[in-house]
């Protein structure tokens, strides 16, 4: 008992309550007025008692708030300002198709391209006052691959379908077979054009989801035979004759928990029960770091939107960012209570969130470390998170199958949305944050209306202030459709560019 | 795999109804048959690993039997190795804070893949050449190939530079002029890392004279790879 942490920890800290002055002052009066110090002095010992001015809660707002194990979040943990706007997207120069051009210039005169300003970026100079400087932390500059990546993705954007209640996404259903209950973690690139799992018995497989074949790079001695200045030179240096649909990586020394591709497809990263993320390349298929600092499971990694920095989180309750060229962690984010299970880069990259066993979601400032929000609510451990597109909102999935819904900004539980009856492990907003996919073990796929949960939200200054829940009773309403699989638990969703919702799990043949 | 019915408690041996009763004694009410199988063997193996320890320290204090006290070192010292739990939560909290404290450093612009220094990567050789046996023969063409040693993967900043596996091969080559070998050299392919360095061999024929100095080495430009 003496050695057990999470036993010191409970002993130590104290359990927060939050109440209205009025019903403090009941509370205190009834326990004096019985005499009864015994209650009094163990109060006084082990709860903080977290006053507000104003209407007592009714029971349904502390119920929906209750769960954590140390109670609530104090008004002040929930104070701090988040930028939580987006970072404006640089303007790339599209060039017109040269096609086009060679048409019409036939005489050779000197075409003036007219460069398309792209539609991302953002047609007004002021700074969004919600949205982190661009310098705020410093981030990898865009190489030209990158802005070719980008191009492609605007010109997708164009293609995208447009969601709604009445207009629900497809859903394209990837069923690992064979896998014998050992499929662990699954993740897509966001071009979905590779995908990759991760196992019980440590090994990581990538395949190509086109009809692309995975080529690695040559060996050095073939390498030496190729013209290097032969003007398809990036295509002689892959291996035509390994080429096959999927590769499989070996290294790590248990399980593998969670898989991440980088947003440029050039890496993927793994973390397992062996306490290491390793770092493995899409060029070679071969590992290139190992990373080394949790000594206990990692649960979850995840590369930042804009490649470079990444965050694992486990066992040892602390999450830390990397970057890909420190072997040490560039920060670490401790206060959680028990392990950290799920870890998700807010789309600005400036934020953390991580869903813990404790049954809090916390919010970590990347710049500094601290822990700018905590929200509690959930009655179980947490195993899935998503922030929206716009970055404003939060939604976390527990092992109480619930999805409950955060208003970042002011720190507020928006909406609980009830309907799944087992552990969410796969949570995604579309491509513009109209719907919201969750998936469980229970075999479903739900799709909910995301813009109807948001526009509910309450403008009421007095409602921020004191903290305090109003949830509109309608989870029903906001559930647009159910789907279920035979017998495949979903622990991914991905929804493609052009607004195709993906969903991965392993099949699980009865025995 | 959790929907089949479980085995009469009956038909199971003692040792899994023993387990059985243990799960429910903790309050565990729903698992899958599989749990109790790797709870069994959980126990066999930490069971016979304390036994074997306890043996261990007995025939160390010169003792004929295992007595209670070489049982309870073995468990204790176990526990300081296996059985571990994270850092306390104020240690933690402590050590957060002071590398939460230095500045995110910046990042320099782009040359080549962003990696950590070498010798924190996995991408530098893991073998190491044996050397060759000198042999003179009569006859021309007698081909040696040479034997790979597989060393020990080491993070020792002195595992072999490229500069002497040329060295080594260098000296190969240049040793007896009179006997042709023919060299052929792999190189682990993950060394085009960081530095973008390819080390091409070229085949020395069995005919040919010892022409051997053929060991080029050449720099890639790294645009070659912006793209990669």
């Amino acid at each position: 008992m003496r050695g057990n942490e999470t036993l010191l920890d409970f002993r130590t800290s104290k359990f927060v309550l939050r109440i209205s002055r009025d019903s403090y002052q009941l509370l205190k009066r009834h326990l004096q007025e019985r005499q009864n110090n015994q209650i009094w002095n163990i109060i006084q010992e082990h709860l903080y008692i977290d006053i507000f001015d104003g209407m007592p809660r009714s029971k349904s707002q502390i119920d929906s708030m209750s769960g954590s194990l140390a109670g609530e979040a104090k008004r002040e943990a929930n104070k701090a300002k988040v930028f939580y706007g987006l970072l404006k997207e640089p303007e790339i120069e599209v060039p017109l198709d040269d096609e086009d051009e060679e048409a019409e210039n036939e005489e050779g005169k000197p075409k003036k391209k007219k460069p398309k300003k792209d539609s991302m970026g953002s047609k007004s100079k002021k700074q969004d006052p919600n949205a982190p400087q661009q310098n705020r932390i410093p981030l990898p500059e865009l190489k030209d691959s990158d802005k070719l990546d980008k191009i492609m993705y605007m010109k997708e954007a164009t293609k995208r379908i447009r969601l709604g209640p009445d207009n629900l996404p497809s859903i394209c259903f990837y069923t690992f077979l064979n896998a014998y209950q050992g499929l662990t973690a699954v993740d897509i690139t966001d071009d979905s054009s590779l995908i990759a799992g991760g196992f019980a018995d440590s090994t990581v497989r990538v395949w190509s989801v086109t009809p692309r074949k995975l080529r690695a790079v040559k060996s050095a001695t073939d390498l030496s035979l190729i013209d290097k200045e032969s003007e398809d030179v990036l295509e002689r240096i892959m291996d035509e004759k390994t080429a096959s649909e999927s590769k499989i990586l070996y290294g790590h020394n248990g399980p593998v928990y969670g898989i991440s591709f980088s947003p440029d497809r050039n890496y993927l990263l793994s973390c397992s029960e062996d306490g290491t993320v390793r770092l493995w390349s899409l060029q070679t298929f071969t590992c290139l770091v190992c990373y080394k600092g949790h000594n206990y499971p990692v649960w979850d990694v995840q590369f930042s939107p804009h490649g470079y920095y990444f965050t694992s989180g486990g066992h040892d309750r602390v999450a830390r960012l990397w970057a890909t060229d420190h072997y040490q962690p560039l920060r670490m984010f401790a206060g959680h209570l028990a392990d950290i299970t799920c870890t998700r880069f807010h789309p600005n990259s400036n934020y953390l969130a991580t869903g813990s066993a404790d049954r809090t979601v916390r919010l970590w400032d990347i710049l500094n470390g601290n822990c700018n929000r905590i929200f509690t609510g959930h009655k179980g451990p947490i195993h899935s998170l998503a922030f929206s597109p716009n970055g404003k909102f939060l939604a976390s999935g527990a092992t109480d199958g619930r999805v409950l819904l955060w208003d970042i900004g002011r720190g507020l539980m928006i909406e609980e949305l009830n309907g799944h009856t087992d552990t969410i492990y796969a949570l995604k907003f579309s491509r513009d944050g109209e719907i919201l996919a969750s998936g469980s073990m229970d075999n479903t796929v739900r799709l909910w209306d995301a813009v109807k949960a948001f526009d509910d939200i309450e403008t009421d200054d007095f409602t921020a202030a004191t903290g305090h829940v109003h949830l509109s009773e309608n989870s029903l309403e906001l559930q647009l459709g159910t789907y279920t699989s035979k017998s495949t638990p979903v622990i991914h969703l991905h929804f493609t560019r052009r607004n195709l919702l993906l969903a991965a799990g392993g099949c699980y043949s009865p025995f | 795999g959790g929907f089949s019915k479980m085995a009469s408690p009956k038909t199971l041996p003692k040792d899994a109804q023993v387990m059985i009763q243990i799960l429910k004694d903790m309050g565990i009410t729903e698992y899958e048959p599989r749990v109790i199988n790797q709870m069994l063997e959980f126990t066999y193996r930490y069971v016979t690993t304390i036994i074997e320890d306890a043996k261990i320290y007995a025939t160390h204090a010169k003792k004929s039997n295992v007595d209670a006290d070489d049982i309870r070192l073995a468990i204790q010292c176990r526990m300081d190795q296996s059985f571990t739990s994270p850092p306390p939560r104020d240690f933690l909290l402590e050590v957060a804070r002071q590398k939460n404290q230095t500045p995110l450093p910046l990042i320099k612009p782009y040359t080549g893949p962003r990696l950590p220094p070498d010798r924190y990567c996995l991408t530098a050789p893991n073998y190491r050449l044996k050397s060759l046996q000198k042999k003179t023969s009569s006859s021309a063409g007698r081909i040696t190939v040479p034997r790979l040693s597989v060393g020990a993967v080491s993070s020792r900043p002195s595992t072999p530079t490229l500069g002497e596996l040329m060295r080594k091969l260098y000296v190969y080559t240049t040793s007896t002029p009179s006997t042709p070998t023919v060299q052929n050299v792999l190189i682990n392919p993950s060394l085009i890392g960081s530095k973008n360095i390819l080390i091409t061999t070229n085949m020395v024929s069995q005919n040919s004279t010892s022409d051997s100095s053929t060991l080029k080495r050449k720099h890639e430009e790294d645009d070659d790879y912006d793209a990669l």
